[in-house]
């Protein structure tokens, strides 16, 4: 963090004050914002979904808080309608092209396969460069070396030791995506325990075989209750999606630091259960209509369960260079689905 | 004009009071003030002037906070949308008087959304999307879809074994397809048997037909089998497979724009997904039993064999659920569960093959 030595040090400067996030949208109100964008999109024939993408972004972004002040969403709706048109267009290209020739596709897919890092840190300076929280934009930088080690070296070691490295492969995804990032000039930092990770994934093996041995010790011992396996097979599933969602998330938040401010989050599984049920009864029920105000309902949990403990002012961060990142690497990143 | 708000410089994250002021023929000014309770004495509040030709103001979104930015990076910030709207007025740029922030307000307007949404989507899903999948599939060239028939090795592969019936058997049957697929060529035919699954047969994109050991030994007779010999030409005939793959990636694409984005596509988006790619796949094997059932008339097999078939097929899988009851006995159809399937309820298709005439 820069100093800035011209400002009086106030007394609490040193004090650890605890910062909630907070989301203030309303559900309906994002509807409404929401149905629109999808009528204009249609009425358009699907050009106005870089428009719709940004006023969405812009709702999430603009409601969100950190000490009063709120996040925004910067993307020009041209910029991303122009980098959906090429991405479209070199997909359209790499169809035909694995169609005329199935030999040139292969050597395209390999090609593409080397690429996507490249794309992945393109995508992520895009998304950080489009973010700003109180007029300081974020940044992302990430090497091509660190991203491929991410993206393909550490999850194979992870498939190969049948799952042994694999908390290591998550864990290494979690600092490229941390370390690398910036608020302004200041670096994020993340620091975690190995064996935090490795503890969720055990605790999910152990339920795993918990469940089963229950399950199938049921269907033996009392063939009568036999009809409950699969509704009892189901509900183990979700526990271990809402467990891993609830650890992951608390473990993600509380290692990442910025300067000398910790992060923090406290999700609970009651708590992530109730969203995600609530969610998605709705949502049936209602044909998808309750969609936007689900995402809403997510934000506000998220938010309300995660916090910065700051460590004096958050008045001295100050703004990066200004950079030029291209649209590209986002869109391709749509087109092609590099799930993060 | 007084709007109350904050400043920022933009080139360090601290915020300051300030008051945007505008009066009728002079600039636009923004005046930024101290902290409060900090030192009154220290300064003068600063006084920005701004030139509105550089001036950019966010168009209205929800009740969100309102952005103005002007000369490069500095940003005035205000909760007060109604005055920063009727700053835009009086200023006459006029542009972004907000149609948008209209349209999202008004409850009629989001009543119309709504519907014409909801009809333009089913009637997308409902007819748009299979005739457009229908009309690409003919397009496609044939070494296309002729390609993507080497799935089969991967099938072998994977799932099936080879056939234990004997080459005699297998000669038979060929022998009995022959005359039939002759009228065919067009879409390259070609029988294969494999076991390693229950009774089953299908098409694959290639030309291939496999029928299973299974389903092989399960008909009694073998105008039965050309019964489903004529079914699965219908889905090579009528290029199902690829439709169907077509099919899947436009619903995929529809939902990316519906709810823009790829990460919404989990458990929520994906069960009416799932939904709709069984309901389409189900008409595919209506149109393929229409096929087979117009098909067998003309070559002068009573259709009869298709209902027969289907009987024994049904008998094969009651057999196969023995002990788990109740399941078969609502044998005319309508059940939840056939929103769950990819093929009609087996009952239905017996009916409609009686009933054809």
């Amino acid at each position: 963090m820069e100093e800035n030595s011209s400002d009086d040090q106030r007394a609490t400067a040193n004090q650890t004050v605890e910062h909630r996030f907070e989301f203030r949208g309303d559900g309906f109100e994002y509807f409404k914002i929401w149905i629109v964008n999808i009528l204009l999109t249609i009425v358009t024939l699907g050009i106005y979904s870089a428009w719709a993408t940004v006023r969405n972004n812009r709702y999430f972004y603009s409601n969100l808080y950190l000490d009063n002040n709120n996040f925004r969403y910067l993307a020009e709706p041209l910029t991303i309608l122009k980098g959906r048109i090429i991405a479209v267009l070199a997909f359209v290209a790499y169809s035909i092209a694995a169609q005329l020739m199935p030999i040139f596709s292969l050597v395209l897919l390999l090609l593409l396969l080397v690429a996507i890092p490249f794309f992945v840190n393109q995508s992520l300076a895009f998304k950080n460069r489009m973010s700003a929280y109180r007029n300081i934009q974020f940044r992302f930088h990430g090497s091509y070396g660190e991203a491929f080690m991410v993206m393909y070296i550490w999850p194979i070691l992870g498939v190969l030791t049948l799952g042994v490295l694999y908390p290591l492969a998550i864990k290494k995804m979690h600092e490229y995506r941390v370390r690398n990032s910036a608020y302004g000039t200041t670096q994020f930092s993340y620091e975690a325990n190995i064996w935090d990770y490795g503890k969720i994934f055990l605790v999910i093996l152990g339920i795993g075989v918990i469940g089963f041995a229950v399950t199938v010790g049921i269907s033996y011992l009392m063939p009568a209750a036999a009809i409950i396996s699969p509704a009892l097979m189901v509900f183990i599933y979700l526990a271990i999606i809402v467990f891993f969602m609830v650890k992951i998330n608390n473990l993600f938040y509380c290692s990442a630091g910025l300067a000398n401010h910790r992060f923090g989050a406290h999700l609970t599984m009651p708590g992530m259960a109730s969203v995600l049920l609530i969610n998605m009864v709705l949502t049936i029920v209602t044909l998808g209509l309750y969609l936007p105000a689900a995402k809403v309902r997510m934000a506000k949990y998220m938010a309300d369960n995660i916090n910065l403990n700051a460590s004096g002012s958050l008045d001295n961060f100050a703004a990066a260079e200004q950079e030029n990142v291209s649209v590209l690497g986002e869109e391709f990143g749509q087109v092609f689905d590099f799930g993060l | 004009m007084i709007i109350q708000g904050n400043y920022l410089d933009g080139k360090t994250s601290r915020g300051r009071r300030a008051q945007l002021l505008y009066r009728e023929s002079s600039e636009l000014q923004i005046v930024v003030f101290d902290e409060e309770g900090y030192s009154s004495e220290e300064s003068d509040p600063k006084s920005i002037a701004v030139d509105f030709h550089n001036l950019e103001i966010e168009s209205r979104l929800g009740n969100t906070p309102r952005e103005i930015s002007f000369a490069g990076n500095q940003l005035f910030i205000t909760p007060d949308n109604d005055a920063v709207d009727a700053l835009i007025l009086e200023l006459g740029t006029g542009e972004s008087v907000s149609w948008l922030h209209k349209l999202e307000s008004s409850l009629p307007t989001i009543a119309a959304s709504v519907i014409i949404t909801l009809a333009v989507l089913a009637a997308t899903v409902v007819y748009g999307v299979p005739k457009a999948a229908e009309v690409i599939a003919f397009k496609l060239p044939e070494f296309v879809s002729s390609k993507l028939g080497s799935s089969l090795d991967v099938l072998d592969n994977t799932i099936f074994d080879p056939s234990a019936l004997t080459e005699s058997r297998q000669q038979e049957i060929r022998t009995l397809f022959a005359p039939h697929l002759e009228r065919f060529e067009d879409l390259n035919p070609k029988v294969e048997f494999r076991s390693g699954m229950k009774a089953n047969a299908f098409a694959m994109p290639g030309g291939e037909i496999v029928l299973t050991d299974d389903f092989v030994e399960l008909v009694k007779d073998d105008e039965e089998l050309l019964a489903i010999l004529y079914h699965e030409l219908g889905h090579l005939k009528h290029r199902h497979i690829t439709r169907r793959a077509l099919q899947g990636s436009m619903i995929t694409l529809i939902v990316v724009l519906v709810t823009g984005d790829l990460d919404t596509i989990d458990l929520l988006t994906g069960l009416p997904t799932l939904i709709l790619d069984l309901s389409y796949s189900r008409d595919f094997e209506r149109e393929a039993d229409q096929f087979a059932l117009e098909h067998m008339r003309a070559a002068g097999i009573p259709t009869e064999n298709f209902a027969l078939a289907m009987e024994h097929l049904q008998e094969y899988y009651a057999e196969d659920k023995e002990g788990e009851s109740s399941e078969n006995s609502d044998s005319d159809g309508e059940s939840w569960t056939d929103y769950f399937s990819s093929h009609p309820a087996t009952q239905e298709r017996i009916d409609s093959a009686r009933d054809f005439r």
